[in-house]
């Protein structure tokens, strides 16, 4: 006879073994809502689709507790009421939709109630349910996370396999799922198909197999399934200067640098840190090139773009301002653009930041009417939606991101300051490596969950701006 | 965007109730209706709706999946009969079924089923001018039936179109009477997307305070995207 079945909280703890300190980790209803619960640091961002990030444990049993006071409970995924770590924050479904779409999310853990040996997977529903689907976020979860956990019973109803070798109804994700942790095994699935790797304490592989309605291979370092959770800790992302925090840019990097038309919402510590490394040939992408400068009327000049560019930095500038409204007084971008030493893509600056937006998103184009008919969109895909004329423009992601926030707590989790947040939340979502330079540094739970701008998540790495900086040359 | 001169009163958008507010919806209209598993729902909206007697709606929402005991829900509304369509990415907990199942079963309501990121992107595109999205979302599966498939960067992504509606039922915590609202926890959920993707906002809200009365740099959802707020409890009045 083969061993009792798993609970609820040692599967948990075996699904915990596939986290990493500092993941992403996007949970599913049901079984997956138990992990916050089993990881008592705060190493991981748990991600649920209600909008929650940071989720801890459930509170005592909250599926019963809906009520009129509904409005004020944090839930996660499955509705239940659960509590929030320290540097938790709030978002809405469509901004989870981009985290979990965008790249930006490393692991989903999800409770298929069928998986195949391809890793197609039906999620919740069942034969009862027939040819309803209940997708949720599921498959939002399935095609943006770079790991899908599949967290669920190895039996339900009792007797009917959860691993099949076809799904038996409509599949909500084709060829999704990595790897399966049920009550009684785990097992990897990749192109040759299922491969039994662990058994549940008592059980062998031989009851593992009778149980199961799929061919299974058994691996041949099969072991015992362990409960230990491992420990996590998040990354420490505070760099003791610009220099540090950027002297990896490699050349002809492509850099998101945030900023609107002036002093307020740029990151101009970051700006001469990337200066002073002087890496060569990047990509600006930013509403401007740099503004003019102003010393002829006496006034001290900002630091901008145009340090870069005299440097020789800038091999290319994709902006919607890149030129000087003054024809006497061009910017450093021009004058190099007219010597023919940087190419320039011109983007209206809407176009530019929903170009930004999908890119960190996961939108790979979109069909926007700004443009169509004018120069700009000449050369692009045209489309008539409903009467309404539409270019194709499409998603645009960068190597390295320098923003500039208010305030920013050790996990990254930034606030800004009036207008200076202009760019600087959407480029955050869209760089493979984001900075960000703030005035002040706090510890996690300083910053209010509903006050957070942009979550930690996003943010890689963070330096503080002297105080005897000056952004001023 | 209202240009009702009623609505311009030193109480600004607030109306008297719910069903006054809701007065001019019509039969056959479509309505978003915000809330997550009984998080951020406008229980009172609904209830007002359901009041109206109008007959026909098409209901955008999270789903039905959790009836809200002692308030009043979305499953509560649909048991009414007066709704014909449900879009939702979880239209009823499978096992717990409720109105919903049973309508649908018995082919009373019609149900379009699709992944919750892929109608908030829809809603989000419909909001801000948008056209069409191409999404990897359901590539594959039937999802992606009889929609139009291109591969970027080596993947195949699925052509999704904008979507707007008739109404938009949404529930914060706080309104000035300009209509600046903040949330409270995942009380946000669908509220700000869906507060930018209707022809007509509806906002219930616990209070509504003064212009000034709400921090510019906590605002979600700004004032251009509401044209109307009721009270939670209707007999508060502003603070």
């Amino acid at each position: 006879m083969p061993g009792t079945r798993l609970d609820p909280a040692a599967m948990a703890r075996r699904a915990a073994q596939e986290l990493f300190s500092g993941a992403v980790v996007a949970l599913g209803p049901g079984l997956p809502c138990q992990l916050p619960g089993e990881i008592p640091d705060n190493g991981v961002w748990f991600l649920a689709d209600s909008g929650v990030l940071g989720n801890n444990g459930l509170e005592a049993n909250s599926l019963e507790a809906n009520s009129m006071d509904g409005n004020t409970r944090i839930v996660d995924a499955g509705g239940n009421s659960v509590g929030l770590l320290s540097g938790g924050s709030f978002t809405g479904v469509v901004d989870v939709s981009g985290i979990l779409r965008g790249g930006h999310t490393d692991i989903a853990v999800l409770q298929p109630s069928q998986v195949a040996v391809n890793g197609d997977f039906v999620h919740w529903t069942n034969e009862a349910t027939g040819d309803l689907m209940a997708p949720g976020s599921a498959v939002d979860m399935a095609y943006g996370a770079a790991k899908v956990v599949a967290l669920m019973p190895h039996q339900y109803p009792p007797g009917r396999s959860n691993i099949v070798g076809t799904c038996s109804l409509p599949v909500d994700g084709a060829g999704q799922v990595n790897i399966i942790i049920t009550d009684v095994a785990v097992i990897n699935i990749g192109p040759s198909g299922l491969e039994l790797v662990e058994t549940a304490p008592g059980w062998s592989a031989d009851d593992v197999v009778a149980i199961t309605d799929a061919p299974l291979t058994i691996s041949p370092n099969l072991k015992e399934m362990s409960f230990q959770v491992p420990s996590l800790e998040m990354p420490n992302k505070v760099y003791s200067n610009a220099v540090e925090a950027l002297k990896d840019v490699p050349e002809g990097a492509t850099v998101n640098v945030d900023g609107f038309a002036g002093p307020g919402g740029m990151a101009h510590y970051l700006m001469v840190g990337l200066r002073d490394v002087g890496v060569k040939g990047l990509e600006l992408i930013s509403n401007t090139a740099g503004i003019a400068r102003m010393s002829s009327f006496g006034a001290p000049n900002i630091i901008d773009h145009s340090i870069l560019v005299e440097n020789n930095q800038v091999a290319k500038a994709t902006a919607s301002y890149p030129v000087s409204p003054s024809v006497s007084r061009p910017t450093a971008f021009e004058e190099a653009y007219q010597r023919g030493e940087t190419e320039l893509e011109v983007v209206p600056q809407g176009t530019l930041a929903e170009r930004l937006r999908s890119g960190g998103a996961g939108v790979a184009a979109f069909y926007t009417p700004t443009g169509a008919g004018t120069l700009l969109g000449e050369g692009k895909e045209a489309r008539t939606i409903d009467g309404k004329d539409y270019i194709l423009e499409m998603g645009l992601r960068a190597d390295f991101c320098i923003i500039r926030g208010h305030k920013a707590d050790t996990l990254g989790n930034v606030v800004y300051k009036g207008t200076s947040r202009n760019f600087n939340p959407v480029m955050a979502t869209t760089a493979r490596i984001t900075v960000v330079e703030v005035d002040e540094i706090v510890e996690p739970g300083q910053l209010g969950p509903e006050e957070i701008v942009t979550p930690g998540l996003y943010i890689d790495r963070i330096v503080l701006r002297p105080a005897d900086f000056s952004a001023y040359l | 965007m209202s240009t009702d001169p009623e609505n311009q009163s030193a109480k600004g958008k607030l109306f008297p109730s719910a069903q006054a507010a809701l007065a001019d919806i019509a039969d056959g209209a479509s309505v978003l209706v915000a809330g997550f598993a009984g998080s951020g729902v406008p229980e009172n909206l609904l209830r007002g709706l359901a009041d109206t007697g109008v007959s026909g709606l098409t209901l955008i929402c999270q789903g039905a999946w959790l009836p809200i005991s002692g308030g009043f829900g979305v499953s509560d509304l649909v048991a009414t009969g007066q709704v014909e369509k449900m879009v939702s990415p979880m239209p009823f907990h499978p096992e717990a079924g409720g109105p919903v199942k049973e309508l649908w079963k018995s082919g009373k309501l019609e149900l379009e089923v699709v992944p919750q990121g892929v109608l908030a992107e829809r809603l989000r595109a419909g909001g801000a001018g948008i056209g069409g999205v191409f999404l990897p979302t359901g590539a594959g599966t039937r999802f992606s039936e009889g929609k139009e498939l291109r591969p970027f960067g080596g993947k195949e992504h699925v052509l999704e179109f904008a979507l707007k509606a008739d109404f938009a039922l949404l529930r914060a915590k706080s309104a000035d009477t300009l209509g600046n609202m903040v949330y409270e926890t995942t009380g946000r959920n669908w509220n700000p997307t869906m507060a930018m993707a209707a022809a007509v906002t509806v906002a219930e809200v616990d209070q509504v305070v003064e212009r000034g009365g709400i921090d510019p740099e906590l605002v979600i959802t700004q004032a251009i995207f509401i044209d109307r707020l009721v009270l939670a409890a209707e007999q508060q009045e502003i603070s």
